[in-house]
């Protein structure tokens, strides 16, 4: 089980791509591994024959557990890897362990570890006991044996409840059209619980069609990693928000400025450098806290939230404090197009210090975001538009972008996250500090 | 001022149902009509150009396709009383709805009608007169014209569907401009009588809308069988008029006909109505776009047939106004939607109904299809009418028949049976399972939901795999 960025204790695997037997070339998947930050693919660094697997599809199991064995036909197969379930034991050196290839096998560092646990089964309401003929009876009028009670014996439904049951709810006066409970039957829908759209009161495979489309479905595992980690976020961190007005009108012409002697500088390039110079001055908002203590981070890392088709995903640029404003520049680009296409890597999405989130093509007035977690602030960027301001008495048309900061109030106050915006605000607006950056 | 619950506009075969309709539900009616009742339909589309087709297909089958043994001799046409037994015909039907608006109290004007408000129509008569009328709600069903694209000369040599009906002699050449339906059709008719025709499309082919197999089983015996040439994928070009006809080019050929015969669709004929006195607008091609009730975004002022665009069929247009009119007097709640069948009474004719392959393969819908050819059916072949096929299309999930077409004899007879079943949503096995009469055309409806489910009767196993 690779070792996933630096805060990753343990992973599950969700499915196996290679059964054992197969032959693996070396890139090849292996399996597709759900971390509590993302969902990745890991790939074989060897060629060879996958001779046993040893955790199974559901299972989890702390980071740098051997989890398979590749070798050649006929070669000993080491026993399974129960090592992992004891404290700070090291992985079987003969076993082999399959590691990123970006992120090179390190010491086992002891961890606590997990036992493994099994992935919880879709929830599923009591099964009842039911003959096969009466299971055979319900499926073929389309219908749900939950609600029949059984009276065989131990509460057994037989045939004769279902056909009472259907009786009961008067079944033979419903009309359906026959393509309709052939769809109901596919896709075991309950007919009964059909409501009807058609004035003449007959359920047609529209009628079906909207029921099935009601069904709860699974989200995808990018869309619950989503909702697992926003909602501890917001439920376990105090946020408060700070909205704050930026005049962009002289850097949107500096910015034009720019562009014509061939530097094509984004309006994100600006509010990015401008934060982490913002951040190196106001080390609170730049840290994480548990409620207990708090952690500095020494160097900047910026997520930049990029909204992709699965959902969202959050690239970082490192050290954005120290690097050029080329450099950040281009970093940007070349992992927004990487988010775009699916080809973030597990460490470019890992390690941000603090996030921005960048609305403005989105024709919004403002809005406020949800801190990620391990930080204490995030950026809420909204459009800029056209707005009658007033300078020095005057009204005039300037181009103005709201700005919200969410806050962690365990570590940031009202005051500093003003100032700390204002900050911002002062950069953005003052063209004349760019220019020796630039 | 006369007052109405309900004003149409066009007594056409979307206008007249929908007055009687309108009628039978308690309302007080007036229809509206600028020329004769049963509109574009009656007088001068479906019925005289079906009446013309089943003397020409008669004249046709008499002499080339009797069974041996019979003898015919001596067959002729005198077209000027075919022209003749047409009008009598559209006549008797026009005399009918006459009747039947009177009988329903409906009161029928003779008048141009336009706009004067949301509820205010003007009325104008071929005098010259003008009178003014109120109604609750208002249908507009005017129907559409025949295009005559600005590329054409303007010469009594070129002319369009409604003329063609009233020529009183058919041209021994003739040149059809477009390749749809209403082309087709009068090309099909033409040819039958021994004109010498050549049909020119600019798309890819004649009659695009129907799936390829259709398309080219028409297409091959009008080729073939009537000696139609059809040129495909070109426009004519440097087209003249003459004292004895038309000349042009097309495809590197130079075509010549004593007459050319401009099909090129038709077009709404919304332009007179004062829409804008409504607070109404038609969209860039000129139709009136309506809900699924055909109403408009003016709440009393309904649109239906050819001029709200959507489909541009007699039998829709008729569905859609008493839809309308239901609507209009509060007695329909919305329901399902239903599916248009369509037919072409080209040589050998065609009935489509519900979903095509095409359809099906452009919205990337999984279908399973199975076909019967008349070549296989003991009812055909004893008519001598085996060319053509059945075809159901279906859900390959649950067995739902989705779309159906037929081609060759019967076909637009036969495509109400599958028209009914797809409304029905019933599934290919049950269709197979129904019980059809022997012999008759209507069995190869069975075999070929037979055919779906790969378990045909009357085919061999091994044609599986080219159906």
């Amino acid at each position: 089980m690779p070792k996933l960025g630096q805060t990753v204790e343990e992973s599950t695997i969700l499915k196996w791509h290679k059964q054992a037997g197969d032959q693996v070339k070396k890139g090849e998947v292996l399996f597709e591994i759900e971390t509590d930050k993302a969902v990745l693919e890991v790939e074989s660094f060897v060629d060879g024959t996958l001779l046993k697997i040893f955790i199974r599809a559901g299972e989890s199991v702390p980071v740098m557990t051997p989890v398979a064995f590749i070798g050649q036909p006929g070669d000993p197969i080491p026993e399974a890897p129960v090592v992992v379930h004891e404290p700070a034991r090291e992985a079987k050196p003969d076993a082999v362990s399959i590691p990123h290839p970006d992120i090179p096998p390190r010491p086992h560092v002891a961890t606590a570890p997990v036992a493994p646990q099994p992935v919880p089964a879709p929830p599923q309401t009591d099964r009842k006991l039911i003959s096969p003929r009466a299971r055979q009876a319900a499926k073929e009028h389309a219908i749900s044996y939950e609600p029949i009670a059984g009276t065989g014996p131990g509460g057994r439904i037989t045939e004769k409840d279902v056909l009472k049951y259907l009786e009961a709810r008067k079944y033979n006066e419903l009309r359906i059209t026959p393509a309709a409970k052939a769809l109901a039957i596919k896709e075991g829908i309950d007919v009964l619980s059909v409501e009807v759209n058609d004035p003449d009161g007959k359920i047609s495979t529209e009628d079906i069609e909207r029921k099935i489309a009601e069904k709860p479905k699974e989200m995808t595992k990018i869309r619950q990693i989503i909702a697992q980690r926003l909602t501890k976020s917001f439920s376990s961190t105090p946020h408060f928000y700070v909205t704050i007005a930026i005049d962009m009108t002289d850097l949107l012409d500096f910015r034009k400025k720019l562009k014509r002697e061939n530097k094509p500088y984004s309006v994100t390039d600006f509010i990015l450098k401008a934060s982490a110079i913002a951040l190196t001055e106001f080390q609170a908002v730049n840290s994480t806290t548990d409620g207990k203590s708090v952690r500095w981070h020494a160097g900047v890392h910026l997520g930049l939230a990029v909204d992709v088709k699965e959902g969202l995903v959050v690239p970082v640029i490192r050290n954005a404090d120290t690097i050029s404003f080329s450099e950040l520049h281009e970093q940007v680009i070349a992992l927004v197009a990487k988010a775009r296409d699916g080809k973030l890597k597990p460490g470019e999405m890992t390690g941000s210090t603090f996030t921005i989130s960048n609305m403005g093509m989105l024709n919004v007035e403002n809005f406020t975001a949800i801190i990620n977690p391990g930080e204490s602030a995030i950026l809420a960027i909204a459009s800029i538009f056209e707005t009658p301001a007033a300078i020095k008495g005057e009204i005039k048309i300037r181009s103005i972008m709201k700005a919200t900061v969410s806050s962690d109030h365990r570590i940031v106050d009202g005051a500093m996250a003003a100032r700390f915006i204002n900050r911002i605000k002062n950069l953005l607006e003052d063209t004349n500090k760019w220019t020796n950056m630039i | 001022m006369d007052k109405y619950d309900i004003a149409i506009i066009g007594g056409g075969p979307g206008g007249y149902p929908a007055a009687i309709r309108a009628a039978q539900l308690g309302a007080s009616v007036v229809l509206i009509e600028k020329e004769l009742p049963g509109g574009t339909c009656l007088n001068w589309g479906c019925i005289p150009t079906k009446t013309l087709i089943t003397a020409a297909s008669f004249y046709a089958r008499a002499r080339h396709e009797i069974p041996p043994g019979l003898k015919i001799t001596g067959i002729s046409f005198d077209y000027k009383e075919l022209i003749g037994n047409k009008n009598r015909v559209v006549a008797k039907l026009r005399n009918g709805i006459t009747h039947l608006l009177k009988a329903n109290d409906v009161d029928f004007i003779r008048a141009a009608a336009s706009f004067a408000g949301r509820n205010l129509l003007l009325l104008r008569d071929s005098s010259g007169n003008e009178s003014r009328l109120e109604a609750k709600n208002i249908v507009i069903a005017a129907g559409s014209v025949s295009a005559l694209p600005s590329f054409l000369p303007r010469s009594e040599k070129i002319i369009e569907s409604r003329a063609f009906l009233d020529l009183e002699k058919l041209p021994a050449k003739l040149i059809v401009l477009g390749g749809g339906v209403i082309g087709c059709e009068l090309a099909c008719m033409a040819a039958q009588l021994g004109a010498e025709v050549t049909i020119v499309e600019i798309l890819e082919d004649i009659m695009t809308s129907l799936d390829k197999d259709l398309r080219s089983e028409v297409r091959r015996h009008m080729e073939n069988d009537l000696r139609i040439q059809v040129l495909t994928g070109f426009s004519m070009e440097n087209i003249t008029c003459g004292q004895d006809g038309v000349k042009g080019q097309c495809a590197g050929k130079n075509l010549e006909a004593e007459l050319l015969l401009c099909a090129a669709g038709r077009v709404p004929a919304s332009a007179d109505l004062a829409l804008e006195q409504c607070g109404l607008k038609t969209n860039e091609k000129g139709f009136i776009e309506t809900d699924f009730s055909c109403r408009t975004s003016a709440a009393n002022i309904f649109a239906i047939g050819d001029i709200n665009g959507k489909c541009q069929l007699a039998h829709a247009a008729t569905a859609q106004g008493i839809l309308a009119v239901e609507t209009a007097l509060g007695r329909r709640r919305p329901d399902r939607p239903q599916i248009i069948p369509s037919c072409i009474f080209t040589s050998p004719e065609i009935g489509v109904a519900g979903l095509s392959e095409q359809e099906a393969a452009k919205t990337n819908r999984k279908i399973i299809a199975g076909k019967f050819p008349f070549a296989a059916l003991g009812k055909a072949i004893s008519s001598g009418e085996t060319i053509g096929f059945v075809k159901w299309i279906a859900d390959p999930a649950t067995g739902q028949l989705l779309g159906a077409a037929a081609v060759g004899a019967h076909a637009a007879e036969l495509v109400a049976e599958a028209t009914l079943a797809i409304q029905s949503e019933l599934t290919y096995e049950e269709l197979g399972r129904t019980v059809h009469v022997h012999p008759t055309f209507s069995e190869a409806w069975m075999e070929a939901a037979h055919a779906v489910g790969g378990h045909c009767i009357h085919l061999p196993p091994r044609r599986k795999a080219e159906l």
